[in-house]
């Protein structure tokens, strides 16, 4: 009966690698009976044309979600990329012709790092909780938004910027790339760099890292300041697929940013998560909000279900967690 | 004391052992109302261990536990707590921003109606506190309290839970000394009750003042239970380290290489002052101090992790300015934490990871590690300190022990190739077998050049691998011994603020 | 008894009254700049109008100021607000309920039944809050678009008006009943065990555990009791508008938390006060109530609320960070 204070460590040694491998595959699998399911309810589902839709549409909430995964691994949150990403397309669409679009395009970009770089000055120098400063942050840049783009949808019209989202690389279309891209890039530096090394070593333990000379502060401010500048770049896709900026883009994107990356296995306390799970979290949000559109579904369904997904997934892995604890427990 | 009387408390023979490796063996003790029993022995003596037991944290293998005469089980704290037995932790369970009074009737608030009945809270609180003549206000925040103060508020929130038995976990370790009269004086206070305390602590010199019995543990062993007037502290200290002279200890120190740490004068008020202090290439100099001495801040200081007013750092005879821990990496400073778990390792990192931790410049290019390296390096070091775990360097140090886990942290610095390694009290809570490898480990790397600062509140520690030691009393270095002359005696009275 | 005389005498609740005084400050301060900028002001007409805007965020931020000093969060109160709304309506128009009261009663049970579901998820399921509330948040606010239809339906029943528009000797029936509702929860939070033991659980819960308090229990009531007035918030809004929208209360949450935050709760728990709640909510009111008559843009409302949390919040970092180095150095 005692032992079990002791002795959990040899016990969780043991099932670890096998339980981190069912976890995954148990994301995977909800995302495969998504799948399944949607294709056998509606014959559009699985065809390349509707799932080029899919992914299109899922690109800016996955664009941001890469960099919220970071952020988050790292013991962070920032629900204001939402509003960055509608005031950048706003800024955009302001000065596209003052600056040209290129030129506008990169003053947006200039203006989300801006953010991030103030929601990271905030949160390490300041020392405000990063909840209440990405709060602030939130009202700010969407309150910005509306001022300057006095409330009205601005129309943003250049072919060579509409190609943004519209070119493709052979089969797949450039935001698709994009996004994988920075996927693939964002996993491969959370893995093998010294920036996703500092991400993970400051979420587990932040005073550990400091104590080993990591620049703890410094690393969190960078990946604020990321954060702000994904969400400026999902911003300028989204402004060049809708031909337009308007302040109220994105709404609550922030929200689902969060879910995904929740869903994804990475935890809100920090120190761990994947792009792996985070990829995977996308998809599943997008393949819901994709199918029950097909099924004719109101969108309004949408958020509903989106909802008890995030809860289910969440809640499915506590209860797991805590019965194969106890199993465990009562084994040795 | 009445010792015709039957004790309140009797734990008979009590036996345990973890992963078969026995902790306390047939261990008795008795303790009657209104008296103070304190419970001595040395780290790993088997005192915490007995302790939770009593609580109910942990369960007996062997042995009974009698209260009043009476058969106990004790299964859980509840159990404990029902029993009218309390513990007071070092670190108090509190609710910072609620009153005095709140705190001691939490959980338990008189009401008249729906409503607290704030008068009744008021008398309540007014009357425990009077009971021990103690004068807090009852409306203070207790976050606004000294740390004495808390304490006695947890104290008396034991009396207004009618705990008849109360024991104190090292609770002079925060305290200056005249907040320790303060407390000696509740805890007498407290007798006169006729609540019985068992008295943990490491300061021999505060025992005959409090005490009316001690109980005297060693190795898990029961060795004497003597009234206090039959004792001196000299006595005490004899009883708890036992005849056993360490053997390695007794080896001439080699002599120390050119100075490579060098404190001058380094303050800070209220916490260490006027520390200088010379360590040499492959030297160990071991500082010994009680709890609160000052030692373990010196450390941070020196690490960059806490300030000093003032004084000079020097490294190879070139004063440094130490702001941070990188700072202080950077001048070739490591540094082993007391609390691995908290300040040492990211324990959901794996071996390599941690072990890389500090390393980080020379393992990687532009930013990306040399995964080759990086794994080379870290087996490296697995084997030359021979660090055991089951799934090689991609296990994650959670699942490590705490001897391997603390070579873990010994690795990260000898792989960032400091010149100078500082240890913060380096085998707390490490068991017998794994602390004479580290010692060992220590003394190899010292011979290979390494300078070595051991700061430690266990005595045998500091004899075992110190080829020199210094001792801090409140702050100061009261006195230096080479390893001839080092004595267990010695030491403790010198640490104690007696004359060495 | 004069064992401790040394020690220094406390300052009951020293740092609350600075952030008490600090926030009357802020109020004072905006006060007397649109008193002075605008003419319009300090009229009655505006104060009265002022004061009847009050009472959505004000109310909906008491749930949220229990919440927080558990040391939890609810983001699902706006969704919360909407789903009440809709809910009335559709049982009043859709399922043709005789009153429009027993619908308010049916809405105000279904936001409590969405608080008790937070409830458990936190306690049962051991869901973070922010996580649990997230989910409640989408669930909700889809409910209410699909309840809807997506539909704003017009509810201009004279009696039902009252909730929101009416006025009892001029002064809005919505303002009374906030006040009272204040009045009520600070007897809760301040002079009953159960409001006293929320700051326990807030300010240390394994303290609060060891001294015998349910607080599961606890964190579930004060959920419930959230989503309670969250849908009590939902059918002034309604009541004042004379329709239901399911997109009504749209970013709610965020500012009732700022109010909540900006009174000197902390996000961490254990601390905060309905006295601070109800100076900040004023604070965001008369910010936007200000601007307004400056007849600056609507939009700058925003940019002032978010850029007022920040200041405010980040002062009160420094300052406390600040007098704590003084303490270190007085020891």
């Amino acid at each position: 009966m005692s032992e079990h204070v002791a002795s959990p460590a040899t016990t969780e040694r043991r099932r670890l690698p096998v339980f981190r491998l069912q976890e995954g595959i148990g994301l995977l699998a909800i995302l495969v009976l998504i799948v399944v399911v949607l294709s056998s309810l509606s014959p559009v589902f699985l065809t390349q044309r509707n799932l080029l839709n899919l992914l299109i549409a899922s690109t800016t909430i996955a664009m941001i979600a890469v960099f919220t995964t970071m952020l988050m691994v790292s013991g962070g949150l920032d629900l204001s990329v939402a509003a960055t990403a509608a005031l950048t397309g706003v800024v955009i669409a302001e000065t596209q012709e003052a600056l040209g679009i290129w030129g506008a395009a990169a003053l947006g970009v200039a203006v989300s790092a801006l953010v991030g770089a103030i929601n990271g000055f905030m949160v390490t120098v300041v020392r405000i909780n990063p909840f209440i400063t990405t709060l602030g942050m939130l009202s700010v840049a969407r309150g910005l938004a509306f001022v300057i783009a006095d409330g009205l949808t601005v129309p943003v019209f250049d072919p060579g910027f509409a190609q943004l989202s519209e070119g493709m690389i052979g089969p797949i279309p450039l935001p698709v790339a994009v996004t994988l891209t920075l996927f693939v890039a964002g996993w491969a530096v959370m893995r093998f760099t010294v920036y996703g090394r500092a991400m993970y070593a400051i979420g587990g333990n932040a005073e550990a890292s400091a104590l080993a000379g990591v620049p703890v502060q410094r690393y969190r401010f960078i990946a604020y300041l990321l954060s702000g500048l994904s969400a400026g770049v999902a911003g300028v896709f989204l402004t060049s697929r809708l031909y337009a900026a308007a302040p109220q883009a994105a709404q609550g994107y922030e929200l689902t940013v969060i879910a995904a990356v929740v869903l994804g296995g990475t935890s809100l306390a920090g120190g761990k998560g994947s792009l792996v799970g985070t990829f995977i979290g996308v998809l599943i949000l997008a393949a819901l909000t994709n199918g029950m559109t097909l099924l004719s579904l109101s969108t309004d369904y949408q958020q509903i279900i989106q909802g008890i997904v995030l809860l289910l997934a969440v809640g499915l892995d506590q209860i797991r967690v805590g019965s194969l604890g106890r199993l465990a427990a009562m084994r040795t | 004391m009445d010792n015709n009387r039957r004790p309140l408390l009797e734990m008979r023979d009590i036996s345990k052992r973890f992963f078969g490796v026995p902790v306390l063996d047939r261990v008795s003790l008795d303790l009657y109302a209104g008296e103070v029993l304190a419970l001595l022995g040395e780290n790993g003596a088997g005192k915490s261990t007995l302790i939770k037991i009593l609580n109910g944290d942990y369960q007996k293998d062997g042995g009974d536990i009698y209260l009043d005469g009476e058969l106990v089980t004790l299964r859980e704290p509840r159990d404990a707590e029902a029993h009218g037995i309390r513990m007071i932790y070092q670190e108090l369970h509190y609710a910072p921003d609620l009153s005095v009074a709140e705190n001691l009737l939490l959980g338990h608030l008189p009401r008249r109606g729906p409503f607290v009945d704030w008068k009744a809270v008021d008398d309540i609180a007014r009357k425990y506190l009077a009971l021990l003549k103690v004068n807090i206000p009852p409306r203070a925040l207790m976050r606004d309290l000294s740390v004495v103060e808390r304490e006695i508020v947890e104290i008396v929130k034991a009396l207004a839970i009618q705990a008849r038995i109360i024991v104190m976990d090292e609770p002079t370790a925060a305290l200056a000394p005249r907040e320790v009269d303060i407390l000696f004086e509740i805890i007498r206070n407290l007798q006169a009750q006729n609540v019985a305390i068992i008295y943990i602590s490491h300061r021999l010199d505060e025992i005959p003042r409090i005490a009316n019995r001690v109980t005297i543990l060693r190795d898990g062993k029961h060795i004497a239970t003597r009234p206090i007037e039959d004792l001196d502290t000299r006595e005490i200290a004899q009883l708890m380290v036992g005849r056993k002279m360490t053997e390695r200890s007794r080896k001439t120190a080699p002599a120390a290489g050119e100075p490579v740490l060098r404190l001058e004068r380094l303050t800070r008020p209220g916490d260490f002052e006027d520390i200088s202090l010379t360590v040499g290439r492959g030297e160990i100099v071991g500082i010994f101090g009680l709890l609160g001495a000052g030692h373990g801040r010196l450390t941070r200081a020196i690490f960059g992790a806490d300030t000093y007013q003032s004084g000079q750092i020097f490294i190879n005879g070139t004063p440094v300015t130490i702001r941070s821990p990188r700072d202080a990496r950077r001048a070739g400073i490591g540094f082993v934490p007391i609390d691995r778990k908290v300040q040492g390792l990211v324990l959901d990192m794996t071996v390599r990871e941690n072990v890389t931790l500090a390393n980080w410049g020379q393992l990687s290019r532009m930013g990306w590690f040399r995964r080759r390296l990086e794994r080379a390096n870290t087996q490296k070091w697995v084997d030359r300190l021979g660090i055991r775990m089951a799934g090689g360097v991609e296990t994650r140090t959670r699942y490590l022990s705490g001897g391997n886990q603390q070579k873990v942290v010994l690795a990260r610095w000898l792989e960032a190739g400091v010149k100078v390694l500082i240890l913060n009290e380096p085998t707390w809570g490490v068991d017998v077998g794994a602390r004479a490898d580290i010692y060992e480990q220590l003394e190899a790397l010292a011979a290979q050049g390494l300078a070595i600062l051991i700061v430690s509140s266990d005595i045998q520690e500091v004899l075992s691998v110190s080829h020199r030691i210094l001792t801090m009393h409140k702050g100061r270095i009261s006195a230096e011994f080479s390893r001839a002359d080092a004595s267990e005696e010695r030491l403790l009275q010198a640490a104690a603020g007696g004359e060495a | 008894m004069n064992r401790i005389e040394s020690a220094p005498l406390p300052v009951p609740r020293g740092r609350q009254a600075a952030t008490t005084i600090s926030l009357a400050a802020t109020f004072l301060i905006l006060v007397v700049f649109f008193a002075w900028r605008s003419p319009n002001f300090l009229t009655a007409i505006n104060l009265v109008n002022l004061a009847s805007t009050l009472a959505i965020v004000g109310i909906v931020a008491i749930g949220e100021t229990l919440v927080l000093i558990t040391g939890g969060v609810d983001i699902s109160v706006g969704a919360v607000a909407a789903l009440a709304g809709v809910v009335t309506s559709v049982l009043l128009l859709n399922y043709g309920w005789p009153s429009i009261w027993l619908c308010a009663l049916a809405a105000l049970i279904a936001g409590t039944i969405v608080g008790l579901t937070n409830g458990l998820l936190i306690t049962r399921f051991k869901i973070n809050p922010l996580i649990a509330t997230l989910g409640a948040y989408s669930i909700a606010r889809g409910l209410a678009f699909v309840l809807s239809g997506g539909q704003t339906n017009l509810l201009n029943d004279p009696g039902f008006q009252f909730l929101g528009r009416g006025a009892i000797a001029g002064i809005p029936f919505s303002l009374l009943l906030m006040l009272l509702l204040y009045a009520l929860f600070w007897v809760v939070l301040n002079h009953t065990p159960f409001g006293r033991n929320l700051y326990a659980i807030g300010s240390n819960r394994e303290a609060a555990r060891l001294s015998g308090i349910r607080v599961n229990r606890h964190l579930l009531v004060v959920y419930a009791v959230t989503g309670l007035l969250s849908a009590l918030g939902g059918l002034i809004n309604v009541s004042q508008l004379a329709s239901s929208a399911p997109r009504s209360a749209v970013g709610l949450e965020f500012t009732v938390i700022a109010a909540v935050v900006l009174g000197g709760t902390s996000l961490s728990g254990g601390k905060g006060s309905l006295v601070g709640t109800f100076i900040g909510v004023i604070i965001l009111r008369i910010l936007d109530n200000g601007l307004t008559l400056l007849n600056i843009s609507s939009f700058w409302q925003d940019v002032a609320r978010g850029t007022v949390l920040l200041l405010a919040v980040g002062f009160d970092q420094i300052r406390q960070r600040w007098s704590e180095r003084e303490a270190r150095r007085g020891q």
